[in-house]
């Protein structure tokens, strides 16, 4: 069985090179079947992937302990939903679930646009199968999944073996969040291998206009609103399960999954620079362009353990083929700019510097700070040991003060930027557009004050916050009116039509939204408290409004762990609210302790206990407790990202209306002498 | 009562340089009592409560030496081990914060002690001198320079839209662009 894996591998790695090749010869050539073939090529890559992973997936159900990689991720008592999810809980089996993920996204970016831009299409494949080469290689010839263990027999002879039992997944990634977070995140990284493929073929091929951009956005998203998922739910797994009470400690790891998400926001907005107006087409190609060489530098960062990190998930020797192959991607994207820089000229110029361009220069001037700080402080430990020779650390206080200002100015351009018009925007319309959230966002300023938060950065986040909620929410209201006015319906009707009218202009209030929620909950953070005890039985201590009872303590166990856990009495003002049973589990098979965090979650705060176990001094039972405010709206801001970004994606209603427009009577009534251009487009002060 | 028109009856009633005057007062009043309680937060006897604050922030300045983790000796948790609070370096780092918290130390002189004992990785963030200052600078050094490019990008932008005026009359394509243009910028 093995046997076939690895075949089915080495073909793919074959099939990619064939694809590379053919692809080349046939743009040089200028042969159509041969690009076809390559075109096919390139879109089994995807079958032959998905062999090698069925048939991973195959010994981890059958516990087929015969295979190396997987004794060291599975045993027989784990759940089966982990032993599907224990194909990605090492390095090999990571590196072939982001070969699967990029051939599938290879396979339907070929396949979709099979009979569309037959002059970009080819450049496309050969930028894919070169970046499929590449983990290929990694998959067939340094890291395989499919490596066999042998044992030498009594004659000192080699021997294939198989191993009763495996060592068991690591408890940590025993988690159901574990099942989904490491694909969402790979589906974002990977995700990005698209743009980045469509923006080099653009470049290569010369390909006229903005085309690579329309054909990109959606993709884009995509891969950026997987991204985001991956990061928020790696934030949330750390907060739920690691059981230190916090979710973010800018691990290297985590900078990592962040640099790509930084850059990919700021380019889907500065696309909209060159979708209307024509102007920033170098730089967008070079946000392409870096945000996949981050998204390569992030799974390096995550595989190869360079930089220390918590997350010890592989410190191996893959290193320089990473680096390796991050130069040639650096080396292929200057020389293909430089060659055809003459075909990016910007078709035009600022017309005012109160302008919605000058507000996406500034919104990718501060993303583009906000990443470079990151990757600085991420990577600067091993620059310092390089070259000034000293080991230092760069720590979360760091991270912490840098970037805060930077969020927050991002913030306020949040509120600014989308209602500022394009070319140019009068001071009449400003103050129309910002008094009243400006004068909300102070009184909600004042409010917070009153109510205790006195520390400076939280204050202004809420004064933002609340400044940009209402600018969304006036955009919305003054759409919708204007809509319900027209048409006499009422004004959430209004508000549902304006938003499937312009869903990518909305979709990304939604998004902007979203972004909000997410700020308030990490602006709670600077109001956190602690304490941490040795509680026995009947013994009690307060946090914040709340006292916390132990009330006995037990040992449940199963197959698969043993554990200790604490059962506690939360009182509030003297009256009983809740239990909590926070617990230890030691895992069987590895012999590793797992906190089960008992976290009692509101829109107000978190109370978050943990059963530290016992103490190594007094072997006396030790409870930690947290009171985390406004943690549970980065949950929700999540959710509402999501949906934001699905309904970014949907098509406009409009277009459906305007061909109908064309094609049958004018719209609502309305003489429309030039129904294509005219519409039922509604517009309020700004346009997008 | 509108503050503003209190001000305004203020100033018709007195002379300019009482309500200025008047002004100042309040301020080096205000001024006065923020210096008086700044004195007596100094002065008073630090009472066990108020080292134990200042020895658990301290100890989050320091990064536990344990080398099994990456947290600081305050906030040190080995999760999955056999016990998720602080491991002995880190309890044996918080002691020793405390000690000589205790013993009247000043902040700089502990972290400075940390720093002789283990040398720069123990600070998680990196001292502002030396090489590591560049740590430091270049976050707010490296926006700047692009600010700067992107504003001589603007300029040189502008100055292009500037010059055509006055210029040959529009060509029938120029107009012919304009108009597709136009049209695509009211798609959306």
């Amino acid at each position: 069985m093995d046997i076939f894996g690895s075949f089915a591998l080495l073909l793919a790695f074959l099939t990619a090179v064939y694809a590379f090749v053919a692809g080349i010869i046939g743009i040089v050539t200028r042969r159509v079947l041969l690009t076809k073939s390559a075109r096919n090529a390139g879109m089994a890559v995807f079958g032959l992937v998905t062999l090698a992973v069925a048939t991973l997936e195959y010994f981890f159900f059958t516990d087929d302990f015969s295979l190396a990689y997987v004794a060291a991720h599975s045993n027989r008592a784990l759940p089966l939903y982990y032993k599907f999810s224990s194909l990605w809980a090492g390095q090999e089996g990571s590196l072939l679930w982001w070969s699967w993920l990029l051939s599938i996204y290879v396979f339907f970016a070929l396949f979709l646009n099979r009979k569309r831009h037959p002059e970009l299409m080819p450049y496309v494949g050969v930028t894919l199968a070169g970046v499929q080469i590449f983990f290929l290689t990694l998959n067939n010839f340094v890291a395989s999944p499919f490596h066999v263990i042998a044992g030498a027999d009594g004659g000192g002879v080699l021997r294939l073996a198989k191993l009763a039992d495996g060592s068991g997944l690591n408890p940590l990634l025993q988690y159901p969040e574990m099942v989904i977070h490491p694909p969402m995140l790979y589906l974002g990284y990977t995700g990005f291998t698209i743009p980045f493929a469509f923006a080099m073929a653009a470049l290569l091929g010369r390909y006229p206009g903005e085309k690579w951009i329309h054909i990109t956005r959606r993709w884009t998203m995509v891969a950026w609103c997987f991204q985001s998922i991956g990061v928020l739910l790696g934030a949330h797994w750390a907060y739920a399960v690691l059981g230190w009470g916090g979710y973010w400690a800018w691990d290297p790891v985590e900078n990592a999954a962040l640099l790509p998400w930084i850059t990919g926001t700021a380019f889907l907005h500065s696309v909209m620079m060159q979708e209307k107006r024509g102007m920033m087409k170098v730089w967008n190609v070079w946000l392409v362009f870096v945000t996949f060489m981050l998204c390569i530098l992030g799974t390096s960062l995550t595989r190869t353990g360079i930089v220390s990190s918590v997350h010890a998930f592989a410190e191996s020797n893959i290193g320089p083929y990473f680096f390796g192959f991050l130069g040639i991607v650096l080396l292929v994207c200057l020389a293909a700019w430089y060659k055809n820089r003459d075909y990016l000229r910007s078709d035009n110029q600022l017309d005012s510097l109160v302008s919605r361009e000058s507000s996406f220069l500034f919104n990718n001037l501060i993303l583009l700070a906000a990443c470079f700080a990151v990757l600085w402080g991420t990577l600067f430990p091993v620059i310092s040991e390089a070259v000034a020779g000293n080991k230092i650390s760069v720590g979360p206080p760091f991270f912490n003060k840098v970037e805060v200002p930077i969020a927050l100015f991002l913030l306020f351009l949040t509120g600014v930027g989308p209602l500022l018009a394009w070319r140019k925007t009068s001071v009449d319309a400003l103050k129309r557009n910002f008094a009243w959230p400006g004068v909300g966002g102070l009184a909600a300023g004042a409010v917070a004050f009153a109510l205790g938060w006195r520390d400076f950065y939280p204050l202004v986040c809420v004064i933002l916050s609340v400044f940009v909620a209402l600018t969304i929410l006036a955009e919305f209201y003054r759409g919708a009116r204007v809509i319900s006015s027209r048409d006499g319906s009422n004004i959430l009707t209004a508000v549902g039509e304006l938003t499937m009218r312009n869903t990518r202009r909305y979709g990304g209030y939604v998004v902007h939204f979203a972004m909000v929620m997410i700020f308030v909950g990490i602006a709670g953070s600077a109001f956190n408290q602690d304490i941490q005890k040795e509680l026995n039985v009947g013994q009690s201590m307060a946090i914040g409004p709340y006292t916390i009872l132990c009330q006995n303590f037990d040992q449940p166990s199963n197959d698969n762990y043993q554990s200790e856990r604490a059962t506690i009495e939360v009182f509030r003002n003297g009256k009983s609210r809740m239990m909590l049973y926070p617990e230890r589990r030691l895992f069987r098979a590895s012999g590793v302790t797992e906190t089960i965090v008992a976290n009692q979650s509101t829109p107000v705060h978190d109370l978050y206990v943990v059963y530290a176990g016992r103490s190594p001094d007094t072997n006396l039972p030790v409870i930690h407790a947290y009171l985390n405010p406004l943690v549970k709206w980065i949950w929700f801001g999540g959710i509402v990202l999501v949906l934001g970004t699905i309904l970014a994606m949907i098509p406009d209603r409009r277009a459906a209306l305007v061909l109908r427009a064309a094609t049958d009577r004018p719209w609502a009534g309305e003489a429309a002498p030039n129904p294509v251009v005219s519409g039922p487009i509604h517009r309020t002060g700004s346009d997008d | 009562m509108n503050p503003n028109r209190n001000a305004r009856n203020f100033l018709k009633t007195h002379d300019r340089s009482t309500f200025y005057s008047t002004i100042i007062r309040g301020v080096s009043a205000a001024r006065i009592t923020l210096v008086l309680a700044l004195l007596s937060c100094a002065f008073a006897p630090a009472s066990r409560a108020d080292n134990a604050e200042r020895a658990k922030a301290l100890s989050k300045k320091v990064m536990c030496m344990c080398g099994g983790c990456n947290d600081t000796a305050g906030t040190c948790n080995h999760t999955g081990g056999a016990f998720s609070g602080p491991c002995d370096t880190a309890k044996a780092m918080q002691k020793e914060v405390a000690d000589r918290v205790a013993r009247g130390d000043s902040d700089d002189l502990i972290l400075q002690s940390f720093v002789q004992e283990y040398g720069p990785t123990v600070l998680p963030e990196p001292p502002k001198k030396g090489f590591t200052w560049l740590v430091w600078v270049m976050p707010i050094l490296a926006p700047l320079i692009a600010f700067y490019l992107i504003w001589e990008v603007v300029r040189r932008w502008r100055r292009q839209t500037l010059a055509p005026a006055g210029g040959p009359p529009i060509s029938p394509e120029l107009l012919d662009r304009a108009r597709r243009e136009a049209d695509r910028e009211s798609d959306e």
